[in-house]
């Protein structure tokens, strides 16, 4: 009973996202129609495109890294029940904290420096979005307005830095000094991008999963998820469960924006990692906050910017034709009309 | 802050202008929150009818004619917004991203197909939003002067809707069971009404006031800049929280954060502290008065 049960969940969420793949991409076929001139070419390099040579492929698995971390991060509040709006502000942190470590130490052990640098990014970014966890349970100050709000902050703050103490006045780029050589990490598909940190992120998924779901601080998260009051009668410190998710979250956030800094651009460039912190909510929130389901989201969505990148190459259209496609994807994605059609028949 | 200008107290007339956006999509986004729905749209509502409004005005020549259709396009992407997550039963927040992903992708995809660029698009022929003037004595009257008048005609007619907003709400039918369908949607249903209709409603009221919120952006700069809502919508839902769902509240939450924003325009000329810390301090002035009213608020709890 109970393995029908799973069978017809499992079909329903399938037709849901195969219908909503139709939908989103039929509606971004029909834009590329309105506004190219060569539809026929804008519409291959969309759809083939990030599959046509391995430079392509590559840079799309790393694109996809990012968004692994950030919807990983994502994932642990929101199941928590806790709102992290904070992520654009988290990651770009990260990628600052540790790009000026690797400054500081010139001439250190790549791998050492490497993990000093990574362990900077994770401490400073989840004390940021810890600092909203702590304001919720203190004063009970909404986190989901905090962090939004120190998040805007702390993005222009973090372009003070780049483009003042640490800038690099021999780049015209806005964008600080470079990182030493030796803390690249190492490129596993030239000549692309992809580096370790995508092996890496897999293990981050499946760690945060068994915290998540096979262990005993994730169970008394998810239980302070589901039933906050429910989860204080039942002895569980409930006020540790507002401000421990949050600097996972952040934690997971500043991780992924330093290993955007070693693994592809060996130094915080302005903007750098705009928009991660959005997609992934997105991203958690398309994978039903599972972690397991985080990485293929990702995977979707770092297809979408790699396939308008080779037709904005290849044919006469924008980069911001992915934001479209991957706001129609958002707009469906969650709509259980969609997915509830198989359900429906079934009683029938 | 000498004599030469008209104001007696530039801060403060800046500040009333300033606030106007926030303040609209506030009073736009209240409708929505009282009817228990968490419009994170209002940015991406507002990007779109600075975009279009703007375009509109360009292309018709009529500044009143380019702000409605503004405000329409803004409405529809409302509409689109309300029906998706309302009738096709979709997760508020994620379609609330969506909304404000599709405006700032869109804004830009057609932006560069019809100009040929992604950068700013300026229309310098479009016309200028007419201005309420008195008599300088009247104007040089200290605060009060530089509160009521001198500004644009825009923000006469976001004090008329507050006003009016707070009588449709507390005054109406309309309001009070737009407010029973956030405290309980079941009561509506027991008397016969549909709680999505109120919803809705809520919605494509917000996509009014933003709309118009975006046309006074675009308009009085007589240009479009990309991302020229840059977090006004997510300010705007702070003031709700801040305002304490009320338009008094939501209007006094604005003027705190017009105040902010106007003292760092003054301060980056006028000082020698970085620029992008100056930009950072509306911001952080929020997050100091949302936590002060939240530590407030506590210390009154009865625990």
């Amino acid at each position: 009973m109970r393995r029908e049960k799973r069978y017809w969940d499992f079909l329903a969420s399938f037709t849901g996202l195969a219908l909503t793949l139709a939908i989103s991409f039929s509606l971004v076929i029909a834009l590329i129609l309105l506004l190219s001139a060569t539809p026929g070419k804008a519409i291959f390099a969309f759809f083939i495109g990030p599959f046509t040579n391995s430079y392509y492929l590559g840079n799309m698995l790393n694109a996809a890294v990012p968004l692994v971390f950030t919807g990983l991060g994502i994932s642990i509040a929101f199941k928590a029940s806790v709102f992290n709006l904070g992520g654009e502000g988290q990651i770009y942190a990260g990628g600052l904290a540790a790009t000026a470590v690797c400054l500081a130490l010139p001439a250190a052990n790549g791998y050492l420096g490497g993990v000093v640098a990574l362990i900077a990014a994770m401490v400073l970014s989840g004390a940021i979005a810890g600092l909203s966890g702590f304001f919720r349970m203190q004063w009970n100050a909404d986190e989901m307005i905090s962090s939004f709000l120190l998040s805007a902050a702390v993005l222009l703050i973090v372009n003070h830095f780049i483009t003042g103490p640490l800038d690099d006045p021999k780049n015209n780029l806005l964008a600080t000094l470079p990182i030493g050589p030796q803390y690249a990490l190492t490129r596993i598909f030239p000549p692309s991008k992809l580096n370790v940190s995508a092996p890496f992120s897999l293990v981050a998924a499946a760690a945060v999963f068994f915290f998540m779901f096979k262990s005993h601080a994730g169970y008394e998260m998810r239980m302070c998820g589901l039933n906050r009051e429910f989860s204080r009668y039942g002895g569980i410190n409930v006020a540790a469960y507002l401000v421990l998710p949050m600097i996972l979250s952040g934690a997971l956030h500043g991780l992924g924006g330093g290993l955007m800094i070693l693994g592809t651009y060996h130094a915080t460039i302005e903007g750098y990692s705009f928009g991660m912190g959005w997609n992934g909510i997105a991203v958690a929130l398309i994978a039903k906050n599972n972690p397991l389901g985080v990485v293929p989201a990702a995977l979707l969505f770092a297809y979408l910017d790699a396939g308008a990148k080779a037709a904005m190459l290849n044919a006469d259209v924008t980069f911001e034709i992915a934001a479209v496609a991957q706001s129609f994807i958002f707009f469906f994605v969650t709509a259980q009309a969609l997915y509830g059609f198989v359900h429906r028949r079934r009683r029938a | 802050m000498t004599g030469s200008s008209q104001f007696s107290i530039p801060l403060i007339h800046n500040a009333v202008e300033i606030m106007t956006p926030f303040l609209l999509a506030g009073i736009g986004g209240l409708f929505t929150e009282l009817a228990g729905m968490l419009n994170i749209a209002l940015e991406g509502l507002i990007l779109t009818g600075a975009f279009f409004s703007v375009v509109f005005a360009a292309a018709t020549g009529s500044l009143l004619l380019g702000i409605l259709l503004g405000i329409l396009c803004s409405m529809l992407l409302s509409l689109l917004f309300g029906s998706v997550t309302l009738y096709l039963r979709a997760n508020v927040f994620i379609t609330g991203l969506a909304t404000n992903l599709f405006a700032s992708g869109f804004t830009i995809v057609l932006a560069y197909h019809l100009f040929k660029t992604k950068g700013v698009i300026q229309f310098p022929n479009i016309p200028r939003l007419p201005a309420f003037t008195v008599p300088s004595f009247l104007q040089r009257i200290p605060l009060l002067g530089d509160v009521l008048f001198g500004h644009n005609i825009i923000v006469y007619l976001t004090w008329a809707i507050v006003v009016l907003s707070a009588i449709v709400i507390y005054r109406t039918p309309f309001g009070l069971r737009l407010r029973g369908t956030g405290l309980n949607e079941k009561t509506i249903f027991s008397l016969g009404l549909n709680p999505k209709r109120y919803q809705l409603a809520g919605i494509l009221i917000s996509g009014f006031t933003c709309g118009l919120a975006g046309a006074m952006l675009t308009i009085q700069l007589a240009a479009f800049v990309p991302q020229i809502s840059s977090g006004r919508g997510w300010i705007a839902l702070v003031a709700i929280y801040l305002g304490n769902k009320t338009p008094w509240g939501i209007f006094a939450a604005s003027f705190v954060f017009g105040l902010a924003e106007s003292f760092a325009n003054y301060a980056q000329g006028a000082t020698r502290i970085p620029v992008d810390f100056i930009l950072a301090l509306p911001y952080l002035v929020t997050v100091a008065a949302m936590i002060l009213y939240a530590i407030w608020r506590h210390a009154r709890s009865p625990r």
